[in-house]
């Protein structure tokens, strides 16, 4: 694994090589993850006499996650590791970009001045399903608006007829 | 032993009423249906079809949610067999061998036999299950706060051990969950505790929102990350399901021994279906007179790990229903299951609510008799099934789990934090932590605080009350023994090979 190191791309500013970024960056995140904890839980009050209070734990756990967040980011500088794959932006983004929309449309917004009315179950499904499938590069006009329509008569079948969920299917009801 | 009887009999008086028998249909049916779809696994299946129970009776939902179970898994292994992609890791052995026979023809016999094989086990386990419910319930009665504080601290060292890649993330990822499980309302004082002001995380961060995010959504997104239409699907009809004389009589003994090893393993906590299925696949090439066979097709490499796998899954149960603790991810998300229904998992169920517990074990023999029924006819409908191209596919799915996740509280919010714990998903992938052990610790994470404050406060402060109380002090001591073999180099090594296999 020596010749790992060597192929690993150089990262400029560092005065010492990151052998294993996967460990490194890895373990440097959950250190910050751990210092957002303990920020978050440090106005609660602590032990009281033999109880614990309610940051007793949080804390703890913080601290934890820091000391095994050092180990693993220390790992990562001194012990050979693969490079970090190649984070993909399309894909995540449309779904992610997806997921979101459903959860404006759903129910409506009020942002400011700004005010979306909720637009129900059938928009909000159909919206969702087409923004997702352009997140895929093998992606098919007329064949994927024929399946968002087949998508929604399904959910909308299951969810409000099957299961008799409570759901506003359309802007206007 | 008559009391057994009497009390499978009340099982099955639950289990069989109509309604009970269409849910534990209807979640097998769903559930092969939705695990059958190349990546995804039992997990994920399972975290999807969760709401669509939420509006059953408490019996009908988890009945339903253990049909779910089992036909996650048993779609998993057509998709392992059929097209060479493991649904999930239970099945990854199921490939080496399963696929070889269908590009042989011979995935009739490859299917039929991992159902047969799967059957079989689960009628012992659940007789085992039945059998042992009520002597560990009875050990559940000897436990204070400090020994199910030792006792969740052992299944999730089992979690860190049985979990692959290094020691130290593992354990990162369980400090995580159980840190990301504090967040919301303190239990004793009703404090806030780390919500950032944020109304809608004052009770929490659901776990449905956590598992669909890390399982669901942060699958897809890796998934779009590669090509999908290389996929190498059996082509022509399958023909022939019923295997050969000589197929029944070289599987007997790999079904037989699967079973044991994998009743033994799914008891333990921290993941016994996948340990199982790779330990009873190891060890039948090991026994073997021919092991040059096995990954060619060996009908032996397809029985064990099935019939492994299907045991470990139904008694894995156990831990769950008799001491409350759920052993691996998919019974963290029956604990999450049983809670919306007002249950509380443990001991105290088999007294208070016999006929819940007896008809769910029921149902399990059920629930395997219902997969032979429509798995074997309804073969044509999955490989139709396989032939969506993903493109169509994961739309799909998105959309299914949004609706899903929003039913739950009617909250746009937990689908905003399903995405993130979406992207938080890929992210931990890209850097080789494993998401199973962080949500079976946020499971965990409130009845772990619980206990461990408790016993602080019973103990008055003391912390050595972890060591000072007999079981206590052994399960500490099993858990330290786990964490040192599981780092020794020797070990770890050895470890890897089952996984790299």
């Amino acid at each position: 694994m020596s010749e790992g190191a060597k192929t690993s791309p150089h990262r400029g500013g560092f005065r010492f090589k990151v052998r294993g970024p996967r460990d490194f960056y890895g373990g440097l995140a959950l250190i910050a993850l751990a210092i957002i904890a303990l920020l978050a839980s440090g106005d609660l009050p602590g032990q009281q006499g033999f109880a614990f209070g309610p940051g007793t734990a949080p804390r703890m756990f913080a601290t934890l996650l820091a000391v095994i967040g050092a180990v693993v980011a220390l790992t990562g500088l001194f012990v050979d590791g693969e490079p970090i794959g190649h984070f993909a932006l399309r894909g995540p983004a449309y779904v992610v970009v997806a997921i979101l929309l459903f959860a404006l449309t759903i129910r409506g917004f009020t942002l400011g001045s700004l005010r979306l009315p909720p637009l129900g179950l059938v928009p909000s499904t159909f919206i969702a399903f087409i923004v997702s499938i352009m997140g895929s590069s093998e992606m098919r006009w007329i064949e994927s608006l024929i399946a968002a329509v087949a998508m929604t008569i399904f959910c909308v079948l299951l969810f409000v007829y099957l299961l008799q969920l409570p759901f506003q299917l359309w802007p206007w009801v | 032993m008559t009391d057994l009887f009497s009390n499978l009999w009340l099982g099955f008086s639950i289990a069989a009423q109509p309604y009970n028998l269409g849910f534990c249909l209807l979640g097998a049916f769903v559930g092969t249906l939705v695990g059958v779809l190349p990546g995804i696994g039992t997990v994920a299946t399972v975290a999807m079809l969760l709401p669509i129970t939420f509006g059953l009776p408490p019996v009908g939902a988890l009945i339903m949610l253990a049909g779910i179970y089992y036909g996650a898994q048993y779609g998993g292994s057509t998709t392992s067999i059929l097209v060479n992609i493991p649904g999930e890791a239970t099945s990854v052995v199921t490939c080496l061998d399963g696929h070889q026979m269908a590009r042989q023809g011979r995935a009739g016999a490859a299917l039929s036999i991992a159902a047969i094989g799967s059957f079989i086990a689960g009628c012992v386990s659940t007789v085992l299950v039945a059998a042992l419910g009520v002597p560990l319930t009875s050990i559940a009665l000897l436990f204070g706060p400090a020994e199910y504080f030792s006792l969740m601290v052992l299944g999730l060292i089992f979690a860190v051990v049985l979990a692959k890649g290094s020691v130290p993330k593992a354990i990162a990822m369980i400090v995580l969950g159980l840190l990301l499980s504090m967040i919301g309302s303190d239990l004793e004082t009703g404090a806030g505790r780390m919500t950032f002001d944020i109304p809608e995380l004052s009770d929490g961060i659901g776990f449905t929102n956590v598992a669909m995010g890390l399982f669901g959504f942060a699958e897809i997104i890796r998934n779009l990350e590669m090509s999908q239409e290389s996929r190498d699907i059996v082509k022509g009809k399958i023909k022939g399901l019923m295997p050969t004389r000589q197929d029944l009589k070289d599987s007997a003994g790999p079904i037989a021994r699967g079973t044991i090893l994998g009743s033994i393993l799914g008891i333990l906590p921290g993941g016994g279906a996948v340990v199982a299925s790779f330990a009873a696949y190891t060890f039948e090439k090991r026994i073997s007179r021919h092991p040059e066979r096995f990954g060619r097709g060996a009908i032996q490499g397809v029985a064990a790990p099935e019939s492994a796998n299907n045991a470990a899954a139904q008694t894995s149960f156990i831990p769950l229903l008799t001491l409350g603790i759920p052993p691996n991810a998919v019974m963290a998300l029956m604990v999450g299951a049983m809670t919306i229904h007002g249950i509380v998992p443990g001991p105290q169920v088999m007294t208070k609510q016999p006929e819940l517990f007896w008809g769910m074990i029921a149902s399990m023999w059920l629930g395997n008799l219902m997969l032979i029924i429509i798995n074997l006819p309804l073969v044509g409908l999955w490989v139709s099934l396989l032939r969506v191209p993903y493109r169509l596919l994961f739309p799909s799915i998105i959309v299914f789990c949004c609706i899903g996740i929003y039913s739950i509280n009617n909250s746009p919010t937990d689908v905003v934090i399903a995405a993130v714990f979406g992207l938080f998903g890929y992210w931990l992938v890209k850097h080789d932590f494993e998401p199973a052990p962080l949500v079976l610790a946020f499971v965990l994470g409130p009845l772990m605080e619980e206990n461990l404050r408790r016993a602080m406060l019973i103990a008055r402060g003391d912390p050595t009350v972890f060591v000072t109380r007999p079981i206590s002090a052994g399960l500490i001591l099993i858990s330290v023994a786990l964490l040192a073999i599981a780092m020794l180099p020797m070990i770890r090594k050895r470890r890897d090979e089952v996984f790299v296999e």
